[in-house]
Protein backbone atom coordinates (compact mmCIF):
# COMPACT_ATOMS: atom_id res chain seq x y z
CA UNK A 1 0.00 0.00 0.00
CA UNK A 2 2.92 2.35 0.71
CA UNK A 3 3.96 2.27 -2.94
CA UNK A 4 0.47 3.23 -3.93
CA UNK A 5 0.49 6.43 -1.90
CA UNK A 6 0.65 8.59 -5.02
CA UNK A 7 -2.30 6.81 -6.51
CA UNK A 8 -4.23 7.09 -3.25
CA UNK A 9 -3.57 10.82 -3.14
CA UNK A 10 -4.57 11.33 -6.77
CA UNK A 11 -7.82 9.50 -6.17
CA UNK A 12 -8.56 11.40 -2.96
CA UNK A 13 -7.80 14.84 -4.38
CA UNK A 14 -9.66 14.33 -7.66
CA UNK A 15 -11.96 17.25 -8.38
CA UNK A 16 -14.79 18.02 -10.80
CA UNK A 17 -15.52 21.63 -11.71
CA UNK A 18 -19.28 22.20 -11.55
CA UNK A 19 -21.62 25.06 -12.36
CA UNK A 20 -24.85 25.18 -10.37
CA UNK A 21 -27.84 26.96 -11.91
CA UNK A 22 -31.22 27.50 -10.31
CA UNK A 23 -34.08 25.80 -12.11
CA UNK A 24 -36.26 28.26 -14.07
CA UNK A 25 -39.25 26.62 -12.32
CA UNK A 26 -38.19 28.12 -9.01
CA UNK A 27 -39.71 31.39 -7.83
CA UNK A 28 -37.14 34.06 -7.03
CA UNK A 29 -37.23 37.61 -5.76
CA UNK A 30 -34.41 38.59 -8.08
CA UNK A 31 -32.23 36.94 -10.66
CA UNK A 32 -30.02 34.10 -9.43
CA UNK A 33 -26.41 34.00 -10.59
CA UNK A 34 -24.90 30.56 -11.25
CA UNK A 35 -22.54 29.25 -8.60
CA UNK A 36 -19.22 27.55 -9.40
CA UNK A 37 -17.62 24.93 -7.20
CA UNK A 38 -14.90 22.27 -7.36
CA UNK A 39 -16.46 19.00 -6.18
CA UNK A 40 -14.39 16.26 -4.55
CA UNK A 41 -14.89 12.99 -6.42
CA UNK A 42 -14.82 10.87 -3.28
CA UNK A 43 -17.43 12.87 -1.37
CA UNK A 44 -21.22 13.24 -1.52
CA UNK A 45 -23.25 16.07 -3.06
CA UNK A 46 -25.24 16.89 0.06
CA UNK A 47 -22.04 17.06 2.10
CA UNK A 48 -20.33 19.64 -0.09
CA UNK A 49 -23.12 21.87 -1.43
CA UNK A 50 -24.06 23.91 1.63
CA UNK A 51 -22.56 26.98 -0.06
CA UNK A 52 -24.69 26.32 -3.12
CA UNK A 53 -27.81 26.22 -0.98
CA UNK A 54 -26.91 29.41 0.88
CA UNK A 55 -26.16 31.19 -2.39
CA UNK A 56 -29.58 30.49 -3.87
CA UNK A 57 -31.54 30.93 -0.64
CA UNK A 58 -30.49 34.58 -0.73
CA UNK A 59 -32.74 35.22 -3.70
CA UNK A 60 -35.70 33.12 -2.56
CA UNK A 61 -38.57 33.48 -0.16
CA UNK A 62 -38.60 31.04 2.75
CA UNK A 63 -42.06 29.71 1.87
CA UNK A 64 -40.84 28.63 -1.58
CA UNK A 65 -38.01 26.55 -0.13
CA UNK A 66 -38.20 22.83 0.65
CA UNK A 67 -35.46 20.21 0.58
CA UNK A 68 -32.85 21.05 -2.06
CA UNK A 69 -32.24 18.49 -4.78
CA UNK A 70 -30.00 18.43 -7.83
CA UNK A 71 -30.58 17.31 -11.35
CA UNK A 72 -28.55 16.87 -14.53
CA UNK A 73 -30.35 17.02 -17.89
CA UNK A 74 -33.62 15.91 -16.35
CA UNK A 75 -32.14 13.11 -14.22
CA UNK A 76 -32.32 13.59 -10.45
CA UNK A 77 -28.84 13.07 -8.98
CA UNK A 78 -28.62 10.44 -6.26
CA UNK A 79 -26.74 12.13 -3.47
CA UNK A 80 -25.89 8.80 -1.87
CA UNK A 81 -23.59 7.89 -4.78
CA UNK A 82 -20.06 9.34 -4.65
CA UNK A 83 -19.77 12.49 -6.78
CA UNK A 84 -17.18 10.93 -9.05
CA UNK A 85 -19.53 8.04 -9.82
CA UNK A 86 -22.38 10.42 -10.65
CA UNK A 87 -20.22 12.45 -12.98
CA UNK A 88 -18.75 9.40 -14.75
CA UNK A 89 -22.19 7.88 -15.09
CA UNK A 90 -24.04 10.90 -16.45
CA UNK A 91 -21.65 13.48 -17.84
CA UNK A 92 -18.20 12.12 -18.51
CA UNK A 93 -18.55 12.63 -22.25
CA UNK A 94 -19.53 16.26 -22.03
CA UNK A 95 -17.44 19.39 -21.73
CA UNK A 96 -16.57 20.83 -18.35
CA UNK A 97 -17.83 22.43 -16.18
CA UNK A 98 -20.51 19.96 -15.16
CA UNK A 99 -23.80 21.87 -15.41
CA UNK A 100 -26.07 20.92 -12.55
CA UNK A 101 -29.57 22.31 -11.96
CA UNK A 102 -30.75 23.19 -8.47
CA UNK A 103 -34.34 22.65 -7.23
CA UNK A 104 -36.13 23.55 -4.03
CA UNK A 105 -39.53 22.06 -4.66
CA UNK A 106 -41.28 18.99 -6.14
CA UNK A 107 -38.82 16.62 -4.52
CA UNK A 108 -38.80 13.43 -6.66
CA UNK A 109 -39.95 10.97 -4.01
CA UNK A 110 -39.78 8.00 -6.36
CA UNK A 111 -36.15 8.60 -7.29
CA UNK A 112 -34.23 10.19 -4.46
CA UNK A 113 -33.60 9.42 -0.82
CA UNK A 114 -34.21 12.25 1.61
CA UNK A 115 -31.22 13.82 3.30
CA UNK A 116 -32.37 15.71 6.34
CA UNK A 117 -28.93 16.23 7.88
CA UNK A 118 -25.26 15.29 7.78
CA UNK A 119 -25.91 12.41 10.15
CA UNK A 120 -27.93 10.74 7.40
CA UNK A 121 -24.90 10.98 5.10
CA UNK A 122 -22.63 9.69 7.86
CA UNK A 123 -24.92 6.71 8.52
CA UNK A 124 -25.00 5.89 4.82
CA UNK A 125 -21.23 6.20 4.45
CA UNK A 126 -20.54 4.01 7.49
CA UNK A 127 -23.04 1.46 6.30
CA UNK A 128 -21.16 1.20 2.98
CA UNK A 129 -17.84 0.84 4.83
CA UNK A 130 -19.31 -1.92 6.99
CA UNK A 131 -20.75 -3.77 4.05
CA UNK A 132 -17.40 -3.61 2.24
CA UNK A 133 -15.63 -4.97 5.32
CA UNK A 134 -18.20 -7.72 5.63
CA UNK A 135 -17.06 -8.82 2.18
CA UNK A 136 -13.32 -8.29 2.74
CA UNK A 137 -12.81 -9.52 6.30
CA UNK A 138 -16.19 -10.91 7.42
CA UNK A 139 -16.62 -7.61 9.24
CA UNK A 140 -13.89 -8.42 11.76
CA UNK A 141 -11.78 -5.32 11.12
CA UNK A 142 -14.61 -2.79 11.30
CA UNK A 143 -16.09 -4.45 14.38
CA UNK A 144 -12.74 -4.44 16.17
CA UNK A 145 -12.38 -0.71 15.58
CA UNK A 146 -13.67 1.62 18.27
CA UNK A 147 -16.43 4.16 17.83
CA UNK A 148 -13.87 6.96 17.80
CA UNK A 149 -12.05 5.26 14.93
CA UNK A 150 -15.27 5.15 12.93
CA UNK A 151 -15.75 8.82 13.72
CA UNK A 152 -12.25 9.58 12.50
CA UNK A 153 -12.99 7.93 9.16
CA UNK A 154 -16.08 10.04 8.74
CA UNK A 155 -14.45 13.29 9.89
CA UNK A 156 -11.56 12.66 7.52
CA UNK A 157 -14.01 12.48 4.62
CA UNK A 158 -16.16 15.36 5.80
CA UNK A 159 -13.19 17.69 6.31
CA UNK A 160 -11.14 16.50 3.37
CA UNK A 161 -8.25 15.25 5.54
CA UNK A 162 -6.35 12.56 3.63
CA UNK A 163 -4.00 11.57 6.46
CA UNK A 164 -6.73 11.45 9.09
CA UNK A 165 -8.85 9.28 6.83
CA UNK A 166 -6.14 6.88 5.74
CA UNK A 167 -4.79 6.39 9.26
CA UNK A 168 -7.98 4.40 9.81
CA UNK A 169 -8.74 3.22 6.31
CA UNK A 170 -5.40 1.42 5.95
CA UNK A 171 -6.63 -1.09 8.54
CA UNK A 172 -9.67 -1.76 6.35
CA UNK A 173 -7.41 -2.17 3.34
CA UNK A 174 -5.16 -4.78 4.93
CA UNK A 175 -4.72 -7.67 2.55
CA UNK A 176 -3.45 -10.72 4.46
CA UNK A 177 -1.89 -12.64 1.58
CA UNK A 178 -1.24 -15.66 3.76
CA UNK A 179 -4.97 -15.95 4.27
CA UNK A 180 -5.80 -15.40 0.61
CA UNK A 181 -6.23 -11.63 0.88
CA UNK A 182 -9.76 -10.28 0.89
CA UNK A 183 -12.47 -12.90 1.18
CA UNK A 184 -14.45 -11.20 -1.59
CA UNK A 185 -13.76 -8.03 -3.56
CA UNK A 186 -16.25 -5.25 -2.76
CA UNK A 187 -17.34 -3.81 -6.10
CA UNK A 188 -20.34 -2.34 -7.84
CA UNK A 189 -20.83 -1.88 -11.56
CA UNK A 190 -23.14 1.07 -12.11
CA UNK A 191 -25.24 1.37 -15.23
CA UNK A 192 -27.67 3.91 -16.57
CA UNK A 193 -29.65 1.89 -19.07
CA UNK A 194 -31.38 -0.34 -16.56
CA UNK A 195 -33.85 -0.20 -13.64
CA UNK A 196 -31.31 -2.11 -11.65
CA UNK A 197 -28.99 0.53 -10.24
CA UNK A 198 -25.85 -1.61 -10.05
CA UNK A 199 -24.47 -5.10 -10.31
CA UNK A 200 -22.98 -6.43 -7.11
CA UNK A 201 -22.00 -10.06 -6.71
CA UNK A 202 -19.59 -12.21 -4.73
CA UNK A 203 -16.18 -12.44 -6.36
CA UNK A 204 -13.03 -13.98 -4.91
CA UNK A 205 -9.67 -12.32 -5.71
CA UNK A 206 -7.99 -15.68 -6.23
CA UNK A 207 -9.15 -18.49 -8.50
CA UNK A 208 -9.66 -22.02 -7.15
CA UNK A 209 -6.35 -22.90 -8.83
CA UNK A 210 -4.58 -20.13 -6.95
CA UNK A 211 -4.22 -17.51 -9.70
CA UNK A 212 -4.64 -13.88 -8.77
CA UNK A 213 -7.59 -12.54 -10.73
CA UNK A 214 -7.87 -9.17 -12.46
CA UNK A 215 -10.60 -6.65 -13.18
CA UNK A 216 -10.82 -8.15 -16.64
CA UNK A 217 -11.53 -11.57 -15.16
CA UNK A 218 -14.27 -10.07 -13.00
CA UNK A 219 -15.92 -8.34 -15.94
CA UNK A 220 -15.64 -11.41 -18.13
CA UNK A 221 -17.46 -13.44 -15.54
CA UNK A 222 -20.05 -10.96 -14.30
CA UNK A 223 -20.55 -8.35 -17.00
CA UNK A 224 -19.34 -9.71 -20.33
CA UNK A 225 -21.31 -7.06 -22.22
CA UNK A 226 -18.69 -4.55 -21.10
CA UNK A 227 -16.05 -6.30 -23.16
CA UNK A 228 -16.68 -6.50 -26.88
CA UNK A 229 -15.89 -9.56 -28.96
CA UNK A 230 -12.56 -8.40 -30.38
CA UNK A 231 -11.16 -7.98 -26.88
CA UNK A 232 -11.46 -4.21 -26.79
CA UNK A 233 -13.49 -2.18 -24.32
CA UNK A 234 -16.94 -0.64 -24.66
CA UNK A 235 -17.28 2.84 -23.31
CA UNK A 236 -18.98 2.58 -19.90
CA UNK B 1 -38.80 -31.32 -0.33
CA UNK B 2 -42.24 -31.63 1.14
CA UNK B 3 -44.30 -29.29 3.23
CA UNK B 4 -44.38 -31.74 6.09
CA UNK B 5 -40.99 -30.70 7.36
CA UNK B 6 -41.47 -26.99 6.78
CA UNK B 7 -41.27 -25.23 10.08
CA UNK B 8 -42.77 -21.91 10.83
CA UNK B 9 -42.41 -20.06 14.03
CA UNK B 10 -44.32 -17.24 15.59
CA UNK B 11 -43.78 -15.60 18.88
CA UNK B 12 -46.96 -13.83 19.79
CA UNK B 13 -48.63 -14.69 23.06
CA UNK B 14 -51.97 -12.99 22.46
CA UNK B 15 -54.82 -15.31 21.66
CA UNK B 16 -56.28 -12.97 19.10
CA UNK B 17 -54.24 -11.50 16.32
CA UNK B 18 -53.27 -8.03 17.23
CA UNK B 19 -52.33 -6.04 14.23
CA UNK B 20 -48.67 -6.39 14.09
CA UNK B 21 -45.78 -4.34 12.88
CA UNK B 22 -43.11 -4.57 10.25
CA UNK B 23 -40.60 -5.52 12.94
CA UNK B 24 -42.45 -8.70 13.75
CA UNK B 25 -43.16 -9.40 10.13
CA UNK B 26 -39.50 -9.01 9.29
CA UNK B 27 -38.36 -11.17 12.17
CA UNK B 28 -40.87 -13.91 11.46
CA UNK B 29 -40.25 -14.12 7.77
CA UNK B 30 -36.48 -14.05 8.16
CA UNK B 31 -36.49 -16.46 11.07
CA UNK B 32 -38.68 -18.83 9.10
CA UNK B 33 -36.38 -18.71 6.11
CA UNK B 34 -33.25 -19.20 8.23
CA UNK B 35 -34.76 -22.06 10.16
CA UNK B 36 -35.73 -23.85 7.04
CA UNK B 37 -32.36 -23.34 5.40
CA UNK B 38 -30.98 -26.08 7.60
CA UNK B 39 -33.90 -28.29 6.74
CA UNK B 40 -33.78 -27.75 3.01
CA UNK B 41 -30.05 -28.41 2.80
CA UNK B 42 -30.59 -31.91 4.10
CA UNK B 43 -33.90 -32.46 2.39
CA UNK B 44 -32.58 -35.50 0.64
CA UNK B 45 -31.65 -37.22 3.84
CA UNK B 46 -34.73 -38.72 5.31
CA UNK B 47 -35.68 -37.09 8.59
CA UNK B 48 -32.28 -35.54 9.31
CA UNK B 49 -31.73 -31.87 9.82
CA UNK B 50 -28.56 -29.82 9.67
CA UNK B 51 -28.07 -27.29 12.44
CA UNK B 52 -29.94 -24.18 11.38
CA UNK B 53 -27.49 -21.38 10.70
CA UNK B 54 -27.83 -17.64 10.49
CA UNK B 55 -26.30 -17.57 7.06
CA UNK B 56 -27.46 -19.06 3.81
CA UNK B 57 -26.36 -18.93 0.21
CA UNK B 58 -28.55 -17.51 -2.50
CA UNK B 59 -29.68 -20.83 -3.88
CA UNK B 60 -30.82 -21.99 -0.44
CA UNK B 61 -32.59 -18.67 0.05
CA UNK B 62 -34.52 -19.22 -3.16
CA UNK B 63 -35.45 -22.79 -2.22
CA UNK B 64 -36.70 -21.63 1.16
CA UNK B 65 -38.69 -18.90 -0.51
CA UNK B 66 -40.38 -21.45 -2.74
CA UNK B 67 -41.48 -23.42 0.31
CA UNK B 68 -42.59 -20.26 2.02
CA UNK B 69 -44.61 -19.24 -1.02
CA UNK B 70 -46.32 -22.61 -1.28
CA UNK B 71 -47.48 -22.17 2.28
CA UNK B 72 -48.53 -18.61 1.69
CA UNK B 73 -50.61 -19.83 -1.24
CA UNK B 74 -52.33 -22.42 0.94
CA UNK B 75 -53.42 -19.91 3.53
CA UNK B 76 -53.89 -17.11 0.99
CA UNK B 77 -51.44 -14.85 2.68
CA UNK B 78 -50.62 -12.92 -0.48
CA UNK B 79 -46.87 -13.40 -0.94
CA UNK B 80 -45.57 -13.73 -4.46
CA UNK B 81 -42.23 -14.12 -6.23
CA UNK B 82 -40.79 -11.38 -8.42
CA UNK B 83 -38.17 -12.59 -10.85
CA UNK B 84 -35.67 -10.07 -12.24
CA UNK B 85 -35.94 -10.34 -16.01
CA UNK B 86 -33.06 -12.10 -17.66
CA UNK B 87 -31.45 -13.22 -14.41
CA UNK B 88 -31.77 -16.00 -11.87
CA UNK B 89 -32.40 -13.49 -9.11
CA UNK B 90 -35.63 -12.42 -7.48
CA UNK B 91 -37.40 -11.55 -4.26
CA UNK B 92 -40.62 -12.21 -2.33
CA UNK B 93 -43.25 -9.51 -2.33
CA UNK B 94 -46.52 -8.74 -0.57
CA UNK B 95 -48.80 -5.72 -0.57
CA UNK B 96 -51.12 -4.94 2.31
CA UNK B 97 -53.84 -2.33 2.60
CA UNK B 98 -54.68 -1.22 6.05
CA UNK B 99 -56.37 1.49 8.01
CA UNK B 100 -54.45 3.74 10.30
CA UNK B 101 -55.21 6.47 12.77
CA UNK B 102 -55.56 9.53 10.57
CA UNK B 103 -53.70 11.66 13.09
CA UNK B 104 -50.57 9.79 12.09
CA UNK B 105 -50.40 11.51 8.75
CA UNK B 106 -49.15 15.02 8.33
CA UNK B 107 -51.91 17.43 7.67
CA UNK B 108 -51.47 18.51 4.13
CA UNK B 109 -54.72 20.36 3.71
CA UNK B 110 -56.82 22.29 6.13
CA UNK B 111 -59.39 19.88 7.33
CA UNK B 112 -60.65 19.63 10.84
CA UNK B 113 -58.90 17.56 13.43
CA UNK B 114 -59.68 13.90 12.84
CA UNK B 115 -61.78 12.04 15.30
CA UNK B 116 -59.41 9.93 17.36
CA UNK B 117 -62.02 7.25 17.66
CA UNK B 118 -62.69 7.00 13.97
CA UNK B 119 -63.27 3.33 13.58
CA UNK B 120 -61.87 1.53 10.62
CA UNK B 121 -64.99 -0.45 9.80
CA UNK B 122 -66.49 2.53 8.05
CA UNK B 123 -63.43 3.23 6.00
CA UNK B 124 -63.89 0.45 3.53
CA UNK B 125 -67.42 1.62 2.77
CA UNK B 126 -66.35 5.22 2.46
CA UNK B 127 -63.51 4.51 0.11
CA UNK B 128 -65.68 2.39 -2.15
CA UNK B 129 -68.60 4.77 -2.18
CA UNK B 130 -67.64 7.03 -5.04
CA UNK B 131 -71.07 8.48 -5.38
CA UNK B 132 -71.09 9.79 -1.82
CA UNK B 133 -70.02 13.16 -3.12
CA UNK B 134 -68.42 13.80 0.22
CA UNK B 135 -64.96 15.24 0.29
CA UNK B 136 -63.92 12.24 2.37
CA UNK B 137 -60.35 13.40 2.70
CA UNK B 138 -60.00 12.11 6.24
CA UNK B 139 -61.24 8.66 5.39
CA UNK B 140 -59.14 8.27 2.26
CA UNK B 141 -56.01 9.35 4.06
CA UNK B 142 -56.75 6.83 6.76
CA UNK B 143 -55.95 3.87 4.54
CA UNK B 144 -52.33 3.06 3.87
CA UNK B 145 -50.63 0.76 1.42
CA UNK B 146 -47.60 -1.18 2.66
CA UNK B 147 -45.47 -3.08 0.21
CA UNK B 148 -42.97 -5.64 1.55
CA UNK B 149 -40.01 -7.15 -0.25
CA UNK B 150 -37.79 -9.89 1.12
CA UNK B 151 -34.46 -9.82 -0.69
CA UNK B 152 -31.25 -11.77 -0.41
CA UNK B 153 -28.15 -9.86 0.66
CA UNK B 154 -25.03 -11.50 -0.75
CA UNK B 155 -22.81 -9.25 1.38
CA UNK B 156 -24.32 -10.45 4.65
CA UNK B 157 -25.65 -13.76 3.33
CA UNK B 158 -29.02 -13.35 4.98
CA UNK B 159 -32.51 -12.31 3.87
CA UNK B 160 -33.34 -8.63 4.38
CA UNK B 161 -36.72 -6.89 4.64
CA UNK B 162 -37.40 -3.77 2.58
CA UNK B 163 -40.74 -1.99 2.60
CA UNK B 164 -42.44 1.19 1.52
CA UNK B 165 -45.66 2.83 2.59
CA UNK B 166 -47.93 5.26 0.83
CA UNK B 167 -51.40 6.73 1.03
CA UNK B 168 -53.99 5.47 -1.41
CA UNK B 169 -53.43 8.44 -3.68
CA UNK B 170 -49.79 7.52 -4.00
CA UNK B 171 -48.09 9.91 -1.60
CA UNK B 172 -45.16 8.10 0.00
CA UNK B 173 -44.93 8.19 3.78
CA UNK B 174 -41.99 9.89 5.41
CA UNK B 175 -39.76 8.20 7.95
CA UNK B 176 -41.49 10.16 10.73
CA UNK B 177 -44.92 9.02 9.59
CA UNK B 178 -43.83 5.39 9.40
CA UNK B 179 -42.37 5.65 12.88
CA UNK B 180 -45.42 7.30 14.36
CA UNK B 181 -47.46 4.43 12.96
CA UNK B 182 -45.57 1.96 15.08
CA UNK B 183 -47.23 1.01 18.36
CA UNK B 184 -45.30 2.45 21.33
CA UNK B 185 -44.60 -1.04 22.67
CA UNK B 186 -42.89 -2.03 19.47
CA UNK B 187 -41.07 1.25 19.27
CA UNK B 188 -39.40 0.46 22.55
CA UNK B 189 -38.51 -3.02 21.45
CA UNK B 190 -37.20 -1.69 18.18
CA UNK B 191 -34.85 0.62 19.98
CA UNK B 192 -33.66 -1.92 22.53
CA UNK B 193 -33.66 -4.82 20.19
CA UNK B 194 -31.43 -6.16 17.52
CA UNK B 195 -32.65 -3.79 14.83
CA UNK B 196 -30.29 -0.86 14.70
CA UNK B 197 -32.32 1.67 12.88
CA UNK B 198 -34.95 2.15 10.30
CA UNK B 199 -33.51 4.05 7.38
CA UNK B 200 -34.34 4.94 3.84
CA UNK B 201 -32.33 2.88 1.36
CA UNK B 202 -32.20 2.48 -2.37
CA UNK B 203 -33.77 -0.84 -3.33
CA UNK B 204 -30.80 -2.74 -4.80
CA UNK B 205 -32.83 -4.28 -7.60
CA UNK B 206 -35.44 -1.62 -8.39
CA UNK B 207 -33.41 1.52 -7.67
CA UNK B 208 -36.26 3.22 -5.78
CA UNK B 209 -36.39 4.54 -2.20
CA UNK B 210 -37.56 1.98 0.36
CA UNK B 211 -37.20 1.60 4.10
CA UNK B 212 -35.00 -1.12 5.47
CA UNK B 213 -34.54 -2.56 8.92
CA UNK B 214 -30.89 -3.04 9.80
CA UNK B 215 -30.32 -6.24 11.72
CA UNK B 216 -27.29 -5.57 13.83
CA UNK B 217 -25.37 -8.48 15.23
CA UNK B 218 -27.59 -10.85 13.29
CA UNK B 219 -25.97 -13.97 14.66
CA UNK B 220 -26.40 -12.81 18.23
CA UNK B 221 -30.04 -12.13 17.57
CA UNK B 222 -30.97 -15.12 15.47
CA UNK B 223 -28.98 -17.87 17.10
CA UNK B 224 -30.93 -18.25 20.36
CA UNK B 225 -34.21 -18.25 18.50
CA UNK B 226 -32.93 -20.82 16.04
CA UNK B 227 -31.55 -23.06 18.78
CA UNK B 228 -34.82 -22.93 20.65
CA UNK B 229 -36.87 -23.77 17.61
CA UNK B 230 -34.58 -26.68 16.86
CA UNK B 231 -34.91 -28.03 20.37
CA UNK B 232 -38.68 -27.92 20.22
CA UNK B 233 -38.62 -30.81 17.79
CA UNK B 234 -42.05 -30.12 16.38
CA UNK B 235 -42.66 -31.05 12.84
CA UNK B 236 -45.43 -29.13 11.19
CA UNK B 237 -46.63 -25.68 12.11
CA UNK B 238 -49.13 -23.59 10.37
CA UNK B 239 -47.79 -20.31 9.12
CA UNK B 240 -50.21 -17.98 10.68
CA UNK B 241 -50.12 -14.50 9.40
CA UNK B 242 -52.82 -11.99 9.47
CA UNK B 243 -53.89 -9.74 6.66
CA UNK B 244 -52.86 -6.48 8.26
CA UNK B 245 -49.62 -7.69 9.75
CA UNK B 246 -47.96 -4.33 9.71
CA UNK B 247 -49.74 -1.68 11.60
CA UNK B 248 -49.59 -1.53 15.34
CA UNK B 249 -52.87 -0.21 16.54
CA UNK B 250 -54.12 0.50 19.98
CA UNK B 251 -56.07 -2.50 21.09
CA UNK B 252 -58.28 -0.40 23.30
Amino acid sequence: MADDKDVLRDVWFGRIPACFTLSPEETTEREAEPYYLLLPRVSYLTLVTDKVKKHFLRVMKAEDVEEMWLEYEGTPLKWHYPIGVLFDLHASNTALPWNVTVHFKNFPEDDLLHCASNSVIEAHFMSCIKEADALKHKGQVINDMQKKDHKQLWMGLQNDKFDQFWAMNRKLMEYPTEEGGFRYIPFRIYQTMSDRPFIQKLFRPVSPEGHTLTLGDLLKELFPAAICAEGGWHQR
Amino acid sequence: MHLGIFKITYNRTATHFMDDCFVNLGEEVILTLLQNSGTSKSANMAGERNPASCYLDERTFQLCCQLFLQHSETIQDGWSWEQIKGTDEGFMKKTVLMPVKPSVLHKQHEYSIQDENMVTDDIQANVEDETAGVQAVCEIHAVLRYEYHVLYSCSYQIPVLYFRASTLDGRPLSLEEVWSNVHPNYRQRLQQGPWDTLTQQEHPLLGQPFFMLHPCRTEEFMKPALDLAQAENNLTFLFITHPSSVLCQDTV
